[in-house]
């Protein structure tokens, strides 16, 4: 598996296990960048309650996730968010339309929940992009979603592209150092000529790119890294290719922590195989123990009893 | 900001079970295999080097990123070039580099969490070496960087578990567990929280000897006919699980049946999984007749004589004498095979006979001077007996005592994999 899905698969195997069975549930689950979920049959066994608390949801929704909502789910959308989440969404499976291709696709759908909450300001600077091609030197709105603690994703729109900046934080020195040797290869990946139409990749530690530095709330720590993607309007003329170009932002840093986590795990079993290996040395190099009988001096042999 | 739930990962031989905390099911429970790029039966089990030497951006080699676990691992199980692969053997974590990568994807793939924010509990069976659990919290801590770890002992959850029957009235981590999957069915005391290993017994019978015997039962019977071969070990299995129950006298149940076969006759209706044909065999005997191999094993095997209540005696026999009552008192029912219906009112009247029989025997021994004022036999059964192990983690682990008796990051990285080696017991209310 290199990439990550961009569906949550609680979701997705709880739906279809509860269309063909209904059965009161109540379920708490996560998603990555500390998304809670909140799965339940408040009211019949039939109808399903999903609550989602997103943290940087007051963000989201300035920049028009109601909006992108109410396309994907339309009349599922509560109007009245659960309590200590910030959106719900109704399902009635009774509503579920029976065909299999048709229901496959309302359930990944549902399931894509999070992506499209969290989609809603990628959409909107690659509108402003389209509004300012003619308008040449003119920039969008820097829009700033904190979605952990201490990340934060930074979305601007120009005549001629769409920035897309990372700040990440390590939070383990190890990981810092394979991080840094992660986001060195994104860059250098380019020059293969196999991916050539891939997107700009920039990486600086500390320093931030010229497009936030006028920010005052960002760190000034040595542990601060900022990556840079700049999306042209060939990744994202195409609305399947927008889509697809937003679902793998959205997930660039669960990828990045992946694969670190991946590389270590790998390193372990190459370090478990050496060691085994010098044992096996070690184990060549023991002397042999004399075994030869050995006698007192009156001459009785010593016996263990 | 509030704490995300704790991730309960319950790793078992045949099966994993895996959730949140708080959550009454595990949000996953797939088979622990997986499947690896190169055949099962590699011997050298060095992982790959990249090829080229060089340029760091020459060697992209993702053959490490190439492989399926649980289900899938299964439906890949036939790809030409994979291999599937169990990394636990008899309860115990067989092959590292495997879990540590069946980790990796049970995290990123099924549970999308990120490790770094959870904390961990997992479980380990009984008389696990310590130095197993070193090697699980070095992973844990190192490759995935988790907030914290607690590892509990697979008993003392199903203890735990017990705590929602309401026949259980004080919340005590003393008492004998019965955990009996699908391949072998253990007895473990448990005192305070801790594993009175001495004293632990296993019994070859579980889950797969069960469907077994159903089977034989009904092959001799002719009913299986009707059954492709293929699928007959699914259908004994489906109608172990459907239509099972313990009785309390074998010779009543046969005439039962008997007299009026139409009442206790099942009919079970199957399909042909490839051509899609119908079929229907009658379920009998093997009703009552399956589960009771636990309780009168010599109708099943020649090899294996002693029924399940004297096991469980003489395991409390073999504890030391102040805790006896305790084990006696709460025995608790763990995994799928203890499943059948009335298998706790069975197992107790068993037993309090054997107990009631050696007291008798006492006070003539002793000339009917001294009367023992008796001993209380007890066992409990839930409602989530069959994933009690996990259900037991998913309550302690809400517990607010909970975040206090797990080992963090900054300890793992203070001492070393060394503290690992204990673990504070929490939770009981005694």
């Amino acid at each position: 598996m290199i990439l990550l899905d961009p569906h949550n698969v609680i979701i997705q195997t709880t739906l279809n296990e509860k269309l063909v069975k209904p059965s009161s549930l109540d379920v708490q689950f996560v998603d990555y960048d500390g998304v809670r979920f909140h799965l339940s049959t408040p009211e019949k066994k039939t109808v399903l309650l999903l609550s989602m608390h997103i943290r940087c949801w007051d963000e989201l929704v300035r920049y028009g996730a109601i909006d992108v909502l109410q396309r994907e789910y339309g009349a599922l959308l509560v109007g009245q968010a659960e309590q200590d989440y910030n959106v719900s969404l109704m399902i009635d499976l009774e509503q579920v339309p029976a065909e299999p291709e048709a229901r496959e696709a309302f359930i990944t759908s549902i399931a894509l929940f999070k992506r499209n909450a969290v989609a809603a300001p990628f959409e909107s600077a690659f509108n402003t992009q389209k509004e300012l091609e003619k308008a040449e030197g003119q920039q969008g709105e820097l829009m700033q979603i904190h979605y952990r603690d201490e990340e934060a994703i930074y979305i601007q729109a120009a005549h001629d592209r769409v920035t897309v900046i990372f700040s990440t934080i390590f939070q383990d020195e190890t990981d810092r150092i394979f991080g840094k040797v992660f986001l060195q290869e994104f860059v250098d990946a380019r020059r293969q000529p196999s991916i050539q139409n891939a997107p700009q990749v920039l990486y600086s530690s500390r320093d931030p790119p010229l497009e936030i530095r006028h920010l005052t709330n960002l760190r000034n720590t040595e542990d601060i890294g900022y990556v840079t993607f700049v999306l042209f309007p060939r990744h994202f003329a195409n609305p399947n290719v927008a889509s697809g170009t937003i679902s793998h932002m959205q997930l660039f840093r669960d990828y990045l922590h992946y694969h670190i986590k991946c590389s270590k795990a790998y390193m372990h079993s190459r370090m478990r195989h050496r060691v085994s290996e010098f044992q096996k040395v070690l184990n060549r190099a023991k002397t042999e123990v004399a075994t030869a009988e050995r006698k007192t001096v009156s001459g009785r042999t010593m016996m263990t009893r | 900001m509030s704490l995300l739930a704790p991730i309960i990962c319950d790793n078992g031989t045949g099966f994993s079970k895996i959730g949140f905390a708080g959550n009454s099911d595990p949000s996953f429970v797939f088979p622990t295999a997986i499947a690896t790029r190169g055949s099962a039966t590699q011997t050298s089990r060095a992982p790959a080097v990249p090829a080229k030497p060089g340029h760091l951006a020459s060697k992209r080699g993702v053959e490490d990123l190439d492989f399926f676990i649980g289900d899938e691992a299964l439906a890949n199980a036939k790809t030409p070039g994979y291999g599937v692969h169990y990394p636990i053997r008899h309860g115990m974590i067989d092959n590292w580099d495997h879990m540590e990568r069946y980790w990796e994807q049970t995290i990123f793939k099924y549970l999308r969490a990120e490790p770094e924010d959870h904390y961990f509990l997992l479980t380990e069976p009984p008389l696990n070496p310590p130095e197993n659990r070193e090697q699980t919290a070095e992973i844990f801590f190192e490759s995935f960087n988790i907030k914290g770890l607690y590892i509990a002992v697979q008993a003392v959850l199903a203890l735990a578990a017990s705590w929602t029957s309401n026949r259980q009235s004080d919340r005590t981590l003393t008492g004998t567990v019965i955990d009996s999957g699908d391949g072998v069915t253990h007895v473990i005391p448990c005192a305070e929280g801790y594993v009175i290993g001495s004293a632990i017994k296993h019994i070859p019978i579980a889950g797969r000897d069960i469907t077994q015997f159903v089977l034989n039962l009904m092959r001799e019977r002719g009913e299986m006919s009707a059954v492709p071969p293929e699928d007959q070990l699914r259908v004994a299995s489906k109608v172990k699980e459907s239509y099972s129950y313990v009785c309390q006298d074998i010779v009543r149940e046969f005439r039962k049946y008997d007299e009026e076969p139409y009442k206790y006759f099942e009919r079970y209706d199957g399909e042909h999984s490839v051509t899609g044909r119908k079929y229907s065999v009658d379920v009998g005997y093997e009703r009552f007749l399956a589960p009771e191999i636990f309780f009168n094993p010599e109708i099943y095997s020649s090899d294996f004589l002693t029924p399940l209540p004297e096991i469980v005696d003489d395991v409390i026999q073999q504890s030391p004498i102040d805790v006896r009552r305790g084990l006696y008192k709460n025995i608790v029912l763990s995994g799928g095979s203890t499943m059948f219906q009335h298998f706790g009112q069975r197992l107790k009247r068993d037993l309090k006979q054997l107990v009631d029989r050696r007291l008798d025997a006492s006070v003539l021994a002793s000339g009917s001077l001294q009367k023992s004022s008796g001993v209380e036999v007890e066992v409990i059964s839930h409602k989530r007996q069959r994933y009690a192990v996990w259900f037991g983690g998913s309550l302690l682990a809400s517990l607010p005592d909970f975040y206090s008796s797990c080992h963090t990051k900054a300890q793992y990285d203070e001492i070393g994999p060394s503290i690992c080696r204990r673990y504070q017991i929490f939770g009981s209310a005694t």
